[in-house]
């Protein structure tokens, strides 16, 4: 059996001693810590929080990509509790709800979000514990609020917490579901080890990785770091978004794990610069002169994006995976890979195509279930072969590829999965929202809505007026949502939309009944 | 400062520095993704020694409402 995150942890730790695994900045200047110190840190963090009496207990993260939050998390994964990793981004609403299913008893919450800490302590009745993650001190420490520089001092701790065991739950990821709520994926520690051990990227160890996917995601979770961590990589952190392509100039990565709106996004800044800089230093200038090897998951990539960084002497290797298979279930690899496809599947995983087209997927890397949600469980999860939702096939090499979806489920290049039950579901307690539909359209959102005809004639409103309003309730929605699920263009239908027999909106007509003018 | 703002937002937006008016949705109207607005902001930073918080970006809706921020930023120091 693959050695369980805690031991390659152990391992990493003798094996890399003074090779740096981690880069970061503050303000403007970078720091490292090596793999000794690191996972010393992180030792502390455990053994501080097993000292509190706290044993297969769920923890919450909420805060941006930092040393402290991976930290932390490394120490609870790696210390017999659980690790709730959540969208730093999500409406503080969406956050207290998502503490309380998880049944979270502490959360670790970065600097800028401490104006959220009241609300928590307010609405989260378990929460016993919050940690701020920063290794300086705070001001507004409490019985419940404290640094977690409080962890880290904790040199006196001589208790060990006991190792978790393989179908020990290692972290609960929530993730869009098609019915609308939020699902915590339970993956446990088996599912993380086989995952990092069947990916076979081993060729060159100790090369620099910068880390820019969103760090509360499976896919950076697993595949930056804890991949990153078994084969001596030094992860440098990227601190914002904001800063993306200013970080690759500063770290100059040699290896980055990108969802496709990324690369697109550089791709965007070459071809602008390339029409009056040479590729030779764009290469240097814009991809930081050492980047080779870049992998890609989460969405789909158009195959010219391949072709173009082919021009910079970069490698982009497709995958695939979810979370509820932690999450890599295929990827193309340096020695073997095909433009178009997402790669053959790993080692531990077998692939069956349903009489519907639907990749189904065994693996040893499936999640156990949806966190308190047996039917949905039992809907995903069939004879134990896993529902993707994707539909795909299998071409005579065994290379995987992917063409068309079965759920309801908006994938944006982000890698972002958005429920449009869930958006739709909140439009529609407007009064003059009579009937609306989510579509994902040119990397966006499109909010489709035949408005309520009675309710507007009965407040007395014009066409313009019940544009207006809507607008208004569409920016009201945007306010409080990240970027990514704001809704980017609104169209106001004349016409009702079709419906099936049983009155429901027949989504696969939305986009041609009637063509937006 | 304003041109200067305004001419950045043109080049990432392709269209001429004319059309950035205050009114322009950068999603809506300039055609950004989510991520070229947050590499927009990043590139705003450098220009005029300033810091966005990546948490305000989602409230940015407008040329305005930039500007708004930024002027606040700049006057702030």
């Amino acid at each position: 059996m693959s050695k369980l995150i805690r031991e390659i942890l152990d391992d990493s730790q003798k094996k890399f001693s003074d090779t740096i695994a981690v880069k970061w900045l503050k303000k403007k200047e970078i720091m490292e810590r090596n793999y000794t110190d690191t996972i010393a840190y992180i030792r502390k963090i455990r053994n501080s929080i097993t000292e509190m009496g706290y044993e297969k207990k769920h923890f919450a993260l909420i805060g941006q990509n930092s040393i402290e939050w991976i930290e932390s998390y490394y120490a609870i994964v790696t210390g017999n509790n659980v690790a709730v990793p959540l969208d730093a981004g999500l409406p503080l609403e969406d956050l207290i709800e998502l503490l309380n299913r998880s049944d979270s008893v502490g959360v670790f919450i970065g600097v800028k979000l401490k104006g959220y800490i009241d609300e928590i302590k307010k609405n989260c009745p378990a929460i016993e514990k919050i940690w701020i993650l920063t290794e300086d001190d705070i001001e507004e420490a409490d019985d419940i609020v404290r640094p977690l520089n409080e962890l880290i001092k904790g040199d006196d701790v001589n208790i060990e917490s006991n190792a978790p065991k393989a179908n020990d739950t290692a972290m609960i990821i929530f993730t869009s579901g098609t019915t609308g709520k939020s699902k915590g994926v339970v993956i446990t520690h088996y599912n993380l080890a086989e995952n990092v051990e069947a990916v076979g990227f081993n060729a060159e160890s100790q090369h620099t990785v910068l880390s820019v996917l969103p760090i509360h995601h499976a896919f950076c979770l697993v595949m930056d770091w804890f991949k990153g961590f078994s084969i001596g990589s030094t992860l440098c952190i990227n601190d914002s978004l904001l800063h993306m392509i200013k970080n690759i100039g500063i770290f100059k990565p040699k290896v980055m794990l990108m969802v496709p709106l990324m690369i697109e996004t550089i791709y965007k800044r070459l071809a602008v610069a390339s029409e009056t800089t040479p590729k030779e230093v764009l290469k240097e200038k814009v991809l930081g002169g050492n980047l080779k090897v870049v992998f890609t998951g989460g969405a789909h990539l158009d195959p010219y994006y391949i072709k173009e960084f082919e021009d910079y002497g970069v490698l982009i290797l497709e995958g695939y995976g979810m979370s509820e298979c932690a999450p890599v279930i295929s990827s193309n690899s340096i020695e073997d890979h095909k433009v178009g496809s997402i790669g053959r599947p790993l080692p531990n995983v077998k692939i069956k195509i349903s009489e519907i087209g639907e990749i189904l997927v065994k693996s040893t890397s499936v999640m156990r279930e949806y966190y308190k949600m047996p039917s949905e469980t039992n809907e995903t999860i069939v004879d134990g072969w896993l529902h993707t939702g994707d539909k795909g096939y299998l071409d005579e090499d065994g290379f995987l590829f992917i063409n068309g979806r079965v759920k309801n489920l908006i994938i944006l290049s982000n890698g972002e999965n958005v429920s449009p039950e869930e958006i739709e579901g909140k439009l529609a307690l407007n009064p003059l929202v009579g009937e609306v539909v989510i579509t994902g359209e040119d990397n966006g959102l499109m909010a489709r809505i035949y408005p309520d005809k009675e309710a507007a004639e009965r407040l007395q409103m014009s066409d313009t007026e019940i544009e207006s309003k809507l607008r208004e309730c569409i920016d009201e929605y945007n306010k409080k949502q990240p970027t990514y699920r704001q809704i980017t263009g609104l169209y106001i239908r004349k016409y009702p939309f079709i419906k099936n027999s049983t009155r429901k909106i027949k989504r696969q007509e939305v986009l041609i009944d009637e063509p937006i003018e | 400062m304003e041109q200067k703002f305004k001419e950045i937002i043109a080049q990432y937006a392709k269209v001429p520095v004319e059309e950035i008016t205050d009114d322009k949705k950068f999603r809506e109207d300039l055609g950004l993704t989510s991520l070229d607005f947050m590499s927009l902001l990043g590139e705003l930073e450098d220009e005029f020694d300033v810091e966005f918080e990546e948490e305000n970006a989602a409230t940015v809706f407008t040329v305005a409402d930039a500007l708004e921020i930024m002027k606040n930023l700049t006057e702030g120091e």
